[in-house]
């Protein structure tokens, strides 16, 4: 396998992988997509919430809001010491206490307050609700690191492609100069210099074939490698698209390294466990202060499909 | 009602370009160019904002006063 880095922004890299099977980038690419653990709100509770939304679909916003994850810091609850209770270990909380000045009021990110100043969401400016004046909404919030496969809202990638490498020929000898290609190719690879069509950005083809079908005298060829990828990945921005990668690789290792132990005859490998990086202590959880008008039920939302709600409306 | 979050199909941000987009197409700008400066690609993304209707304000009127 090689990987050559083409393009890279905070939240997007472009990669071209050479010599790999399609079997074993497709692998890669869904690991990343369903296995790749991030954080995600996963439980709400709603003090009180006078919104035309209704808890529920405030909760589920809360859940999709992608948030910034830090490795060092967390471990899966299930396999906390906790055993999934939820202790600082496992999970960040977040409180939010929002009263509408005036009408039309958005209640943001922004106004989400989180207690790890480290995993925060990836914009301030994600509408949550919208007030008129003077509705209020006073919630906490609890963030968990999970994945993809359990639901989208721990996705750390919203794309991650890859295409084989297109290569584009034009035959100059038979090109007669139509035209036809440059005005049926809608990725823009042609271009006619001197009367004949030249490829200028033979990246970009598709493998759609409309030019070779197009072209009159047959002066196109349309070919790919079977082995050459070009992986696109674009963040949600939970986490750097190369570190979702390098995670993505990490878990289809202990996969296979998981395989292996299963295979008949062979002895389970016992790999001693790396220690954790210690966790600073984080600053305990504010009391919760008893409101004047003490809100006539709280409501616990947990914001997987899965789990089970008590209606509050 | 509300701009959802996410975009339904691929999982990209979008609510946080709401507003912004909303702004600039009712000062005239074509919705074209104003998702394409604001990196929103695929067509999923774009329809997200393109066919949002937000009527919370319109539920918002209905609300409470206290
Ligand atoms: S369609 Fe064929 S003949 Fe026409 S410009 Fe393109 S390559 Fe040349
Ligand atoms: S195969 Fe399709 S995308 Fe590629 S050059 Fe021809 S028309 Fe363009
Ligand atoms: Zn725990
Ligand atoms: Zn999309």
């Amino acid at each position: 396998m090689k990987v050559t880095v083409l393009e890279q922004t905070d939240n997007t890299l472009q990669m071209r992988v050479e010599e790999v099977r399609p079997g074993l980038i497709n692998a890669i690419r869904r690991i990343m997509l369903a296995e790749t653990p991030t954080m995600a709100i996963e439980e709400v509770v709603i003090l009180e919430n006078q919104s035309p939304l209704f808890d529920e679909i405030i909760a589920h916003r809360l859940g999709l809001v992608p948030l910034k994850t830090n490795y060092d810091q967390y471990v899966v609850s299930s396999d906390c010491t906790c055993e999934g209770v939820g202790c600082h270990l496992c999970q960040a909380g977040f409180t939010m206490e929002v009263e509408a000045p005036e009408d039309g009021f958005i209640a943001t990110t922004g106004d989400l307050k989180p207690q790890d100043p480290e995993v925060v969401p990836v914009s301030d400016k994600i509408p949550i609700a919208k007030l008129a004046k003077g509705q209020r909404i006073v919630i906490e919030a609890y963030a968990r690191l999970g994945i993809g496969q359990d639901h989208a809202k721990w996705q750390p990638v919203s794309t991650m492609a890859y295409k084989m490498i297109p290569h584009v020929k034009v035959d100059t000898n038979k090109c007669d100069g139509c035209k036809e290609c440059v005005e049926v190719c809608f990725r823009q690879v042609f271009e006619m210099q001197k009367d004949k069509a030249v490829v200028v950005d033979e990246k970009n083809c598709t493998l759609c074939n409309l030019c070779v079908e197009t072209c009159d005298v047959q002066a196109i060829a349309v070919s790919h490698d079977e082995n050459n990828f070009i992986v696109t990945i674009e963040s949600t921005g939970a986490l750097p698209p190369m570190t979702i990668f390098e995670k993505g690789l990490d878990v289809f290792r202990k996969k296979y390294e998981e395989l292996i132990t299963l295979l008949p005859g062979r002895v389970p490998k016992v790999t001693p466990k790396k220690p954790r990086a210690k966790k600073k202590a984080l600053p305990k959880k504010p009391k919760k202060k008893k409101e004047p008008k003490a809100p006539a039920s709280k409501t616990k939302t947990k914001t997987a499909s899965k789990s089970k709600t008590k209606k509050k409306k | 009602m509300i701009i959802p979050i996410r975009c339904f199909t691929c999982g990209r941000l979008v609510a946080d370009r709401w507003e912004e987009f909303n702004r600039r197409i009712r000062q005239g700008e074509d919705p074209a160019t104003v998702l394409d400066s604001m990196g929103l690609k695929r067509y999923c993304c774009r329809r997200m904002l393109l066919s949002h209707v937000d009527i919370i304000d319109d539920i918002l009127q209905f609300a409470e006063r206290t």
